[in-house]
């Protein structure tokens, strides 16, 4: 289940590989450039992805006093995938939860770059039309509600799909079901369904369009 | 891989990696992601620097909507989904939604009826009751 497994643990033999290489060039590295493999996986629920990505380290990075490698590789590889963020095919990172192999690295010839393939595990998150989910209520307007659900924010939910509720500005912004007495405002935790998905790439991110026309949907 | 259009969650038309893959229920995630900041934490010292808005809003997120919270419950929720020959998928969201009736359970993932597999409503409700068993002793 990935519970168990520490990156610390999970590096192994291969990286002590990778250190020997090092320590025959004398090196160091510090840039860390990660190319994903193609994956397409679908869906809102978390996801465990294995991913193989290349580490390219150019020959100034490198350094003698390389002993500090899998501690690096570690920070760079969470920082890559933090700055990443999100990507169209794979959604969210969410966090890597082990590096399992660095296999020996490749001088290119041109650059002097060496190239360390890696394999990792990562937790990722795909919204996915047709899915329900749960979300917390964030903004209440009066043509509808943003709800946010983990690193999906700027789900929108419009006043259209939710026909029983009725706008209502008390002291507070909130939609409000007179028969089944129920209401959302701030805060809110609602069952919804997606209606529609779009990758913002300015954003790195997805919007999406919810929809309450279904049975048991609503606050919950 | 299929298009957008093909893609439903509805009725479990989703790419083929997807069925593959190993989802995780919240309250898993939940318990990964705590471990994770803790070991980013010893590992580091300035550990705010290293967790993204992304780590941190899942975070939050799982911590809100997780059903169970200890290891032991999360252990047995997925042995007890996984007794009834789910998809991932369908294991995930019905150990997120926790529905409570057989009605509730098929709204929530129709391709429970469909697919010419067609659970027994029994099957779904005695896999709903120990569900809210563990809620209840957890």
């Amino acid at each position: 289940m990935g519970i168990g497994s520490t990156l610390g643990e999970a590096v192994g033999y291969d990286y002590l590989g990778g250190l020997m290489f090092y320590q025959l060039l004398g090196l160091r590295f510090t840039l860390f450039h990660l190319l994903l493999t193609h994956i397409s996986i679908k869906g809102m629920v978390f996801l465990e992805v294995e991913m193989k990505g290349n580490v390219v380290v150019p020959p100034d990075q490198l350094d003698p006093k390389g002993l500090l490698l899998r501690k690096g590789i570690i920070l760079r590889l969470l920082e890559d995938i933090a700055s990443r963020k999100a990507s169209k095919d794979h959604g969210y990172y969410i966090a890597v939860t082990s590096l399992n192999s660095i296999a020996e690295g490749q001088v290119q010839e041109l650059t002097g770059n060496v190239v360390f393939p890696v394999s990792f595990n990562c937790i990722t998150q795909k919204p996915c039309k047709g899915e329900i989910m749960v979300g917390t209520v964030d903004k209440v307007l009066r043509h509808g509600i943003f709800l946010k659900a983990g690193p999906t924010e700027n789900i929108f939910l419009s006043e259209k799909k939710m026909e029983d509720y009725k706008f209502s500005m008390t002291e507070e912004p909130m939609f409000v079901n007179d028969k089944q007495q129920s209401k959302m405002e701030k805060g809110s935790k609602v069952r919804f369904r997606v209606l529609g998905i779009k990758w913002m790439e300015w954003d790195r991110g997805f919007q999406m369009l919810a929809t309450l026309a279904g049975d048991f949907l609503g606050p919950i | 891989m299929s298009t957008e259009e093909d893609e439903n969650a509805a009725e479990l038309k989703i790419a083929d990696e997807f069925l593959k893959a190993k989802c995780l229920m919240n309250c898993e995630v939940a318990l990964i992601l705590d471990r994770r900041l803790e070991q980013l934490q010893q590992m580091s010292d300035d550990s705010t620097n290293q967790m993204s808005q992304v780590f941190e809003k899942s975070h939050q997120y799982v911590k809100r909507f997780s059903r169970y919270k200890n290891q032991d419950a999360v252990k047995q929720v997925r042995e007890i989904l996984s007794r009834n020959q789910l998809a991932e998928f369908e294991l995930c969201v019905l150990g997120n939604l926790g529905p409570e009736t057989v009605e509730e359970a098929i709204a929530m993932v129709p391709s429970l009826k469909t697919k010419g597999r067609a659970l027994e409503d029994d099957a779904i409700e005695k896999m709903l009751n120990d569900l809210s068993l563990i809620k209840k002793f957890e």
